[in-house]
């Protein structure tokens, strides 16, 4: 897989070994990797192989050891460059990130969950942020539950949540860590759903799987093994 | 409201015993601040303002009788702006219904409406008394219950009794008021003396100075002036006070211990604040996943920071609401209890705007600075670090995959737990769980171990303290060894009044002592101190002489006395075998010094002399007014008894008695004011023991919650509720008998530092601290139950939570 300076996300020579009480531990191996925009990019491998690590060098959630990561939404980002400040706006600007155990806070209602990341980049007024938040349940299917607390939801109506909440600031990316990985095989599959359903609003999803069986529904995938693309 | 405010909110209320523990942290301290500050400032202002309200006199002079003639030539004596003559003399009282006599003072006012100095404060009934009438000071009512209108029975140096009718009961905030173990005052006017068979005349010169009301040097200087000119008029002044108009005589002594409170509250803020970083630390360490969340959605340090800067301000608001009203109470409560001690008014409630301004800044800023560098930490991790739960551990650092080195303590606790398997001994593994539990937290530990170690230190200090001030009133007891002293109207001959007092049974010794009163001048002939000489007969029994320095006065001494280290105040670098220059009997002397002791210096300072050449200067040669008795039991309700029991005899026998009174009243008087000042040190370390559990407490409900997961394992293989809550309250157990530990060794320095502060407040003098291991052991007993009791709570949460509730914790 080559390069592109087009690409939305564009991933050079990107590198991570750990130091262990053991010796250095390398998670990835000079990985080039360019993502376009309005792909639904899947990431899969088992266990250990550094899909998850990759993910964190796509968000800025881990630093690299060498190499570098960039973005190209609006403007041209160096990832690695931001400082930590800096990286956490940007990135609650630019992507939407989803985790396998959904993150949700749990004392706040859903509502207020969805309405946190633009509480906190303050991209929009209350009034605005409260519609777009309802807007965002009623496109995950869920607005009746909107002033429940996370515990009083199922697992999947959580993750639904996550998503909306992911997409709250209209980031162009969306970055999912085995989003479907806690979910029965019917509630994975209205998840993927939701995320075809975004892919066609011009979204750019880069979501991690170790379900091999999942492939088919990506635009594009690599596989990961231990820190290398191997196809 | 925003979202991350609503999380504010959540954080504070949902949590609500973590959001009590905090704020009952800060309250604690705000509470002790305020109750200290604000008494401080009531006091100082109120106890001086009383006292100045009722127009103290400046000079005081005690002299031999004068007329109205001579109290002219007073009055009328340079810078005397007003000058008023009273005769004051001791008598025996009782209520009309009561057989029970005690001791007062009577004061005899020429004319109570022109009378400008001293005034009296009017409580209830008439405010002056007329002839055959009395007002009594309301600390009489201490002595003996006795209400407007009804009669008192006062017994005269004759034997015989008068009934004087109370009309009034008044308070006297000025005189006296530098010794407020003085026996309490009953006023009437110059016309009932005859009745009370006393003569008209006075003894004693109260006068204010025109110019120059609260100028120590000024007054001095006029005194002296005074006493001259009287002196040269041929009357004798035994004893001359001067006091500043604004400041009440014991104002230092009162602020100096208000000061040792003071340190103490300034200690539990202290303690707590270091209660509150612990909390604060483990409430962020719970909120890590929160925080990774909010900076992967795009919060930012400062948001974060400003979110959690706004719950401590919450915690402090609401510290503020319940310590700053009970701050308030106890601070006026506390200005009360002294002022009624003390004999002064209040100018009435009120808040003290700078204990509110001094609570407020210690309520907002002591939360924030201690959670200060945990918010700090906590904003600025990492959003990898939050989300994996790696800065939760102890160890935080950069996450690193794979195996983690055994820390040096691990590897010791192991090897421990081995060493004692070889030996044969077999830890029940609870325990041993719980041993390493103890451990695991370490900076947490720390924390909970220095507040708790700190509370302990304390209050074993204040016990110490406790016994130390005591065991020093009972060197003051060494002389006090007389039983009763008899006090007469005119000089017997010794031998005679040894022989009738031997005749009570009981009696087993008697001496008649010598009395002498001398000033002690400094250079420039300006009074310095009041002297009074005890004399002894040499090989005196009634006294158990313990010098500090020097030597005690000895056969054939002549002009040597033993004197107080009161003394050193006013002459410093004064040694044994100095001369000092007195003035008694209206001439100037050289009495020689050899030697120093510790006593409780009341109105002046005591010396001990011989009785051959004080007697013989007095011209009482074998002859004495005074006698010590010594009786064959020593209590005080023995004492008591015999010396109704003399008082009877001699007065039956014909003798001019003027009173017989038993040895350790006084002491006991002593005692109970030491009494109220360790009952005030004790509460400020039950304060700094409750703060020391709060953290205890606090520690170990963070210890459970985030061992929730761990609790469900034991539970899943087998551990009962008894378990889980025995494996938790052994864990405070030993967190709690260390603390004791460390507080054993720390007792010591506080125990030095406290001694050393309250003698020289209250001695002004350091005394030899003793230790007692009464303290020790209550406190063993109390940090015992209050770890078990600060660890039940946690302990049966704990028990209670049940598999699936442990499986679903995050």
């Amino acid at each position: 897989m080559s390069a592109t300076s087009s690409a939305l996300i564009e991933l050079l020579d990107v590198s991570k070994i750990y130091a262990t009480e053991a010796g250095e531990f390398p998670a990835l191996r000079g990985i080039n990797l360019a993502i376009n925009a309005g792909e639904f990019f899947g990431i899969v491998g088992k266990s250990g192989a550094g899909k998850s690590t990759l993910l964190n060098m796509i968000t800025g959630v881990d630093h690299l050891t060498s190499g570098e990561v960039l973005i190209r939404a609006g403007r041209d980002v160096s990832v690695h460059h931001l400082s930590e400040n800096d990286l956490a706006l940007w990135r609650g600007r630019t992507m939407g990130v989803i985790y396998q155990s959904f993150q949700l806070l749990p004392m706040l209602t859903l509502l207020e969950n969805i309405l946190l990341p633009m509480d906190l980049c303050g991209l929009y007024r209350p009034r605005e942020s409260r519609r777009r938040a309802m807007e965002l349940l009623e496109l995950v299917e869920i607005p009746e539950h909107a002033n429940k607390l996370p515990a009083y939801i199922s697992g999947g109506q959580q993750q639904r949540v996550a998503i909306a909440r992911a997409l709250a600031n209209d980031p162009p990316i969306l970055v999912a860590d085995e989003p479907t990985g806690s979910l029965d095989s019917v509630t994975a599959d209205h998840i993927f759903d939701v995320f075809e359903k975004l892919v066609t609003r011009g979204k750019t999803i880069v979501m991690v799987t170790h379900d091999t069986g999942l492939m088919p529904r990506f635009n594009r995938h690599l596989v990961l093994s231990e820190g290398e693309i191997i196809s | 409201m925003k979202p991350r405010w609503r999380k504010v909110l959540s954080d504070l209320w949902d949590n609500k015993t973590r959001t009590l523990l905090v704020v009952f942290s800060i309250a604690v301290g705000v509470f002790s601040i305020g109750v200290i500050s604000g008494a401080y400032v009531i006091i100082k202002n109120d106890m001086s303002a009383s006292y100045a309200a009722n127009h103290p006199a400046n000079i005081e002079l005690r002299m031999e009788d004068f007329d109205r003639d001579f109290l002219t030539s007073v009055q009328n004596a340079p810078d005397i702006e007003s000058a008023v003559g009273r005769r004051i003399f001791a008598i025996r009282a009782r209520p009309v219904n009561s057989t029970q006599w005690a001791a007062l003072d009577i004061v005899a006012v020429d004319d109570f409406k022109k009378n400008d100095i001293n005034l009296l404060t009017p409580i209830s009934g008439a405010p002056l008394p007329g002839k055959r009438e009395v007002v009594v000071e309301k600390k009489v009512l201490k002595e003996f219950q006795v209400a407007v209108g009804e009669d008192l029975v006062f017994e005269l140096s004759d034997g015989s009794t008068q009934t004087l009718k109370v009309v009034g009961i008044v308070q006297d905030p000025t005189t006296g008021a530098d010794d407020f173990l003085a026996p309490p005052f009953v006023y009437v006017t110059m016309s009932t003396l005859p009745t009370l068979r006393q003569p008209d005349a006075f003894n004693r010169v109260y006068a204010t100075v025109d110019s120059g009301k609260n100028d120590e040097a000024h007054i001095r200087n006029v005194s002296a002036d005074l006493v001259s000119r009287i002196e040269k008029n041929g009357k004798d002044v035994s004893r001359s006070r001067i006091a500043l108009t604004n400041e009440h005589p014991l104002a230092s002594t009162v602020n100096a211990i208000l000061g040792i409170l003071m340190a103490l509250g300034i200690l539990i803020v202290f303690l707590s604040s270091s209660l509150i970083a612990n909390t604060l630390a483990a409430l962020l360490n719970q909120h890590l996943r929160h925080i990774g969340v909010m900076k992967l959605i795009g919060g930012r340090a400062n948001q974060i920071f400003g979110m959690y800067l706004v719950l401590i301000l919450a915690f402090g608001l609401l510290a503020l609401l319940i310590a700053v009203p009970a701050g308030g109470q106890g601070a006026y409560g506390l200005a009360l209890f002294i002022a009624d001690k003390l004999g002064f008014s209040l100018l009435g409630y009120r808040i003290v705007p700078m204990a509110f301004i001094i609570q407020i800044a210690i309520g907002v800023l002591v939360p924030l600075l201690a959670g200060f560098a945990p918010v700090i930490e906590g904003s600025r991790i990492t959003v990898l670090s939050a989300i994996s739960g790696e800065a939760g551990r102890e160890t935080a650092g950069k996450p690193t995959p794979g195996a983690k080195r055994e820390s040096r303590w691990e590897h010791f606790q192991v090897r421990a737990a081995q060493a004692l398997l070889r030996r044969g001994i077999h830890l029940p593994r609870p325990l041993l769980i719980s041993l390493r539990n103890t451990f695991r937290r370490r900076n947490r530990l720390i924390l909970t171990l220095f507040t708790l170690t700190m509370g302990g230190a304390i209050f074993i200090a204040v016990f110490n303290v406790r016994t130390t001030l005591f065991d020093y009133m009972d060197n003051v007891g060494h002389y006090f060894v007389a039983d009763v002293t008899l006090d007469f109207e005119k000089p017997y001959r010794l031998s005679e009044i040894e022989n009738v007092a031997r005749q009570v049974p009981g009696v087993v010794d008697v001496e008649g002592w010598a009395f002498a009163t001398a000033e002690v001048l400094f250079p420039d002939g300006s009074v310095a101190e009041n002297l009074t000489v005890l004399a002894p007969p040499a090989g005196s029994k009634m006294v158990d002489a313990q010098p500090v320095a020097g030597r005690w006065v000895q056969a054939g001494d002549t002009k040597q006395i033993a004197l107080t280290e009161g003394i050193l105040r006013s002459f410093p670098n004064l040694k044994p075998g100095d001369l000092l220059t007195v003035k008694t009997n209206g001439r100037t002397d050289h009495w020689q010094v050899v030697g120093f002791f510790k006593f409780i210096d009341r109105e002046g300072l005591i010396a001990y002399g011989t009785y051959d050449y004080f007697s013989r200067e007095a011209n009482l040669a074998n002859r004495s007014v005074s006698f010590r008795v010594v009786t064959d039991t020593h209590d005080q309700p023995y004492q008591r008894a015999l010396s109704e029991a003399l008082d009877q005899h001699f007065r039956a026998s014909s003798y001019k008695l003027r009173q017989a009174r038993p040895g350790l009243s006084a002491l006991d008087n002593a005692t109970e004011s030491l009494d109220i000042l360790v009952i005030f040190l004790l509460i400020m370390a039950v304060l700094t023991a409750v703060v020391g559990a709060m953290g205890l407490t606090g520690t170990m409900s963070m210890n459970v919650l985030e061992r929730t997961r761990e609790i469900g394992i034991m539970r899943a293989i087998g551990a009962g509720d008894g378990e889980i809550i025995r494996m938790v309250i052994v864990e405070g157990m030993v967190i709690g008998s260390l603390s004791w530990l460390l507080g054993l060794a720390l007792s010591v320095p506080f125990t030095y530092l406290l001694s050393t502060i309250v003698s020289l407040a209250v001695f002004e003098t350091p005394i030899t601290v003793v230790f007692t291991p009464l303290g020790y052991f209550i406190w063993l007993g109390l940090v015992v139950v209050l770890s078990a009791l600060a660890s039940v709570v946690p302990a049966r949460n704990a028990a209670r939570l049940t598999i699936r509730e442990v499986l679903a914790y995050e």
